[in-house]
Parts: structure tokens; sequence; C-alpha cells
């Protein structure tokens, strides 16, 4: 298994949500490769973390102040505004909570509210982070295709050939291991 | 007696026609001993680019190219159906045994069946005969080396060499179809990188459309492949797309000239691309933000004008790769790796406005002008070459541009000039000849090593 291929299924890996044999290429690439151990340690502290925190239950005002405007028929305003109205009073209700008395209350609660907002506030790193690596790993590839590709469209280039080095660096876009070099006959 | 000879040629003229109208296509016949002159480099290679359009066949073809450091063989089973279905079935070596690649010259659908999946990707096949012959023409020595036998079939052998620099081609051009049935590529330092040739073939045998229809098995992943955006845009048009400056070369081995840009994206991965071509050869440039892609892990390290850089040598293929002013640049090609370095140094060095100064100067242009023909993809070379030519012909500079980039042939030129072709040509290098191309690169690679190119 190649490293772009293993780096897609590490959340997968993390979660015991592949097939036994995935399991095993994942586990035998984690060996070799330094950049997906680190990935994998760190989406696994991650995941340790969030499934370590106690379960929260809201307090009752925060439901109440919730469910409220949106069961609340439809005043002038309201209908007006249609679903962006009732979402707009809703947010409003959230924000007049009284918040310090709740993280004071409730302080598991806040703390899991931002873990959340930190994870989401990571994730897009990290996939930057993925997106890099994936890129490194396929970008000569990728170009090779393209220019490939043009050479197709060249008057007396032998499309044979062509369609072989495009065929070889879509199997690497796709995530396969490339092929190995054929018969040496020189 | 004169009316009589009219009257004769009258009647083979209807003769022919008659023959020719709604009847189907039939080879040239093969020249006779009394008519044994041949016929010129220049209609064989016509004759080849014009047969794909013209014939049906069906073979079997050994490919024995150069990849990472060995020559490797590969054999296909080509099957074609004019004017544009082409069938390719790999056959072995074991790895790549299967493969089935089948394109309607709109779309290309390649079959792994080792995994089950299809890729959609845009077609393999060439654009246009007519353009192809104009810059193969205007670029290359095509010299007529004689005739040879390939399999059995009588075979013209064209010798096709670039004036500036990428792979050095031989034809073996069968005499009654014009189909290629052997081909030699060559480059100036490694010697033979790639040989084609059919170890049997069939012709006219009407073979039906259903067997360029591909239908995949059962449970097959579909994979869309098509990375680069179809039509072409200048580097300005591509920079307001990508967001992104977008740097054009400022010179390029000769008769290399710009055929297009387009948008590469795959993934997160968005690239300007820009494609320059001498007719037969390709300098591909990938352009994207240096933070949006790492720095690869093959390949060589080596100093661009002391930026770091990357050498790749996948044997037919080369590439490069350096960064400059936060971009990373990619440049795949044909062309030797010494060329491949100094296109690169010339980037770099990134003196865009002096040398729109200098060349106005020189060419007595609007700077204004210069710079619209820079961000339409033209060299530097190729504008003093366009300005060159405007002023000897008194033609407008948008049609000498034309003309340069070779989608308006000599022929065509002449036409509108009311000059015999002959006498265009001769204009044309007389002004060529005068005008001062900065920065020029050399016309032919050196031969030896590169500098600050380390060997493996």
């Amino acid at each position: 298994m190649n490293h772009h291929r293993a780096g897609r299924l590490l959340s997968a890996y993390v979660d015991s949500e592949l097939t036994a044999a995935e399991t095993r290429a994942v586990q035998e690439h984690l060996l070799d490769c330094a950049a997906c151990r680190d990935a994998y340690e760190n989406l696994r502290v991650a995941r340790d973390l969030l499934a370590g925190l106690p379960p929260a239950e809201p307090p009752a005002a925060f439901w109440a102040a919730i469910r409220r405007p949106m069961m609340r028929p439809a005043t002038a305003e309201g209908a007006s505004g249609g679903w962006a109205g009732r979402m707009r009073a809703a947010w409003d209700s959230v924000v007049r909570l009284p918040w310090p008395g709740i993280a004071g209350r409730r302080p598991g609660l806040v703390l899991a509210g931002v873990l959340v907002a930190l994870a989401l506030a990571v994730l897009p790193l990290v996939k930057g982070t993925v997106d890099r690596l994936h890129a490194t790993e396929i970008g000569v590839d990728l170009y090779v295709h393209d220019h490939a590709m043009q050479m197709g469209t060249a008057p007396l280039v032998d499309r044979a050939y062509v369609g072989l080095v495009a065929g070889d660096a879509e199997l690497v876009l796709a995530g396969e291991t490339p092929r190995p070099v054929g018969d040496i006959v020189r | 007696m004169r009316v009589a000879a009219k009257a004769m040629t009258a009647a083979l003229v209807l003769l022919v026609a008659g023959a020719a109208i709604g009847a189907p296509f039939v080879p040239p016949a093969p020249p006779t001993q009394a008519a044994a002159v041949p016929p010129t480099p220049r209609a064989i290679l016509k004759m080849a680019l014009e047969a794909p359009r013209l014939i049906d066949y069906e073979g079997t073809k050994i490919i024995t190219a150069l990849r990472n450091g060995r020559m490797e063989t590969v054999t296909v089973a080509e099957s074609h159906k004019r004017p544009n279905l082409l069938r390719l079935e790999y056959l072995s070596p074991e790895d790549v045994a299967g493969r089935v690649i089948v394109d309607d010259g709109t779309t290309a659908r390649h079959y792994e069946p080792a995994l089950n999946m299809l890729f959609e990707d845009h077609s393999i096949q060439d654009g246009g005969a007519a353009a192809g012959l104009t810059l193969l023409t205007r670029n290359y020595d095509i010299v007529l080396l004689g005739t040879d036998e390939v399999i059995g079939r009588q075979a013209y052998v064209l010798s096709l060499t670039p004036h500036g620099t990428g792979v050095q081609r031989q034809l073996w051009v069968d005499r009654l179809t014009g189909t290629v049935l052997r081909a030699e590529d060559r480059d100036a330092s490694r010697g033979l990188v790639l040989t084609t040739y059919f170890s049997r073939i069939s012709f006219s045998l009407n073979l039906p459309e259903a067997y360029f229809r591909y239908r995949p098995p059962a449970g097959t992943r579909v994979v869309s492949l098509q990375t680069v955006a179809g039509g072409t845009q200048n580097p300005a048009q591509l920079q307001r797309q990508v967001g992104f400056p977008v740097l054009v070369p400022p010179a390029l081995p000769e008769g290399y000239t710009f055929r297009g840009g387009a948008v590469s994206r795959f993934g997160s991965l968005v690239s300007a691309y820009l494609r320059y071509s001498d007719g037969g050869n390709i300098i591909s440039f990938f352009e994207a933000p240096a933070g949006s892609i790492g720095w690869p892990t093959t390949g060589l390290p080596v100093r661009v004008q002391s930026q770091p850089g990357r050498f790749i040598d996948l044997g037919y293929f080369r590439v490069l790769i350096w960064e400059q002013r936060g971009l990373r640049i990619t440049a795949v090609g044909t062309a030797p790796s010494e060329t491949l370095m100094l296109v690169a140094g010339q980037l770099i060095a990134g003196r865009e406005q002096v040398l729109v100064a200098d060349v106005s100067r020189r060419t007595e242009a609007d700077p204004a002008t210069v710079r619209r023909l820079r961000s339409e993809g033209l060299t530097f070379p190729e504008i003093a070459k366009a300005f060159a030519i405007s002023h000897a012909l008194g033609t407008g500079i948008d049609t000498t541009v034309r003309f340069v980039h070779g989608s308006l042939s000599v022929t065509d030129l002449a036409t509108q000039l009311k000059m015999r072709p002959d006498a265009l040509r001769a204009a044309v290098r007389r002004a060529v000849d005068t005008a001062s191309m900065t920065p020029a690169l050399p016309a032919s690679a050196p031969s030896g090593p590169p500098a600050g190119l380390p060997t493996p």
C-alpha cells in the first residue's frame, strides 16, 4: 500500500472500520512510514481525548431556549423571514443563555464544547497537511500523466506508448502501487 | 489531333471521377517501375499524418522504451477504425497484461483488470494533421533515407531531426497505406529511447464499431481523471482563473511555440499548465503555489541558478522541479536535461521588465504590445521574430503571430500577400536572420552533462 492510500485510510483505521486485509496493509505501511505514524498518533490522541470525556447532559434551559422559538407560531417577522427568521430567533435565545452560570454548574459540558470547537478548527489544518502529503506523492505522476495525454495529441507520437505511460500514472493517481520496471532487454 | 487528345483527357477525367464517387477508399497504388520517382519527404509525411483518417488496421505492436534507467518491452494488440476509433489491449509483461484502452476520439477509457477499475480521460489521439504538418516541416529536417522492408511490406524510411532540441525520430511509412509500421526515437545523449514496430498487421478488415465501445464488468469502479480542463487559455486568462501569478518562459529551444494553456486540477492541487511544442516534441510547464505541494522524494537534487531543484529522469520523459517567487514549477519533456536547466535558469532570473524594454527597443515596438504578446504565451525570441517579419512583409502583428505559431501556413500567408511561397520563405528567412533574438537558447543540445547536474 502506498503512502497516499494509507493516509486516506488512517481515520477509518483508528475507528476500526477497515476490513481485515486493509487493516493489515495499513499496519504494514505504518511500520515503514514515519509521517503516517505521526498522523496516526495525532488522530488516536484526538479520538482518545474525545472518547474519554464524560457524557454531559445539557441543562434543561438549553433545549427549552432552542425549542421555544422553533415551535412558536410564525409572527409577522418570522413569516417574512421563514426558516431563516426562526433560526435567527433560536440563535438569539442561545446567545441570551446565562453562559457563566452554565460554566459554573456544568464545567464538563463547556470543556466538551471547547474541545469540539478546537477539533473543528484543527481539522482543516490536518486535512491541509494530508492534502500536501498527497500532492507530494502524486505531484510528479500527475504532471507526467497530463504531459503524456498532451503528447498523444501531437502528430506521429505512438498512441500505444502514450496509453502505457498515462495508464501507469493513472494507477498512482488512484492510490495504487506504481508498476514495477518490466523485462530488461539490455 | 488536338481535339482527339482533349476528348481522351475528358474521358479519362470522367472515368476517374466516376470510379471515385461512392467507391470505398482505395489506397494509392505503389509507384510503378516506369514512374519510379519517389515522392517528396513532405508528401510521405503528409501521407503518414492522414493515414489514420483513411485506413483501418489491426495488428500486434512491440514497444521497447527506456523506463527508469532500463529498457522495457511491452506487447500490445492495436486496432484502429477510421477516422478516430482506437482499441489497445496490452498483452505483456504480466503486470500490464489485460489493460484495455478504448478511445473514441473524445474520451479514452482505460480498464485495469487487476483492480476492476475504469479510468475515463481525454482522448489520446491527435487534433489535426494539417497543423502538425506545418510545424513539423518548419521545425524539422525531414529526409527520405530510402526504402526498407518491414514484416514483408515496402516502407519509406523518413528521418525527422529537430532544428532545436528534443528526440530525433525515424519512421518506416508503409508505401501502400501510409501507416507507420515502425518508429525509433533517439535522444542526443542516450541513443535509442523508444522503438515501436508492428510484428503483424492486417488492413481493411471492416472492424465492427462495437469492438471500440468498452463495457466494463459488473462492479467496476469508474474514476474520472480529466485533470486538465478542455479548451485552451493564454497565460493571462489562466492567471485570472488560478489566482496566482503565471510565469511565461523568456526563451525556449528553437521552434518551440506556445500551443495552449489550461488549469490542471487534482484534489486540492490546482496548477497552471503551459504547453510549448515544435510539432513533434512538447515541453510542459506546471506552476502551482509552493505551499500546495511538497518536495518530491525521488530524483536527484540540483541547483538551478543557486535555487534548489530536483531532476527526475523517467526514461523517455525528463522532469525538472524548482521553486521561485512562491511557486513550484515543474517542467516535463523529452528535451535534454541541460535545455530544461537553461530554461529554468532564465525563468528564475526574472528579468521580465528588462527584456520587455530591450525587445521593444530593438524591434521598435510599443512595450505594451510586447507585454500583451508575453501574456499570450510568446517567448521573447518569438516576439522579436514576429516584429521582424511584420516589418519586412508589412503584415499586422496578430497575423504575423499566427504565422509564427504555425496556425497560418506559408501557403496561406503567401496567398494573402499574393506572393509565391518560395519568395515568402526567402523574405521570412532574411527578416529572421537580421532580427536580434534575445535571450536565446542554444539551437542544438550540448553533448556533455549540464553544469550543476549530478550524474546518477
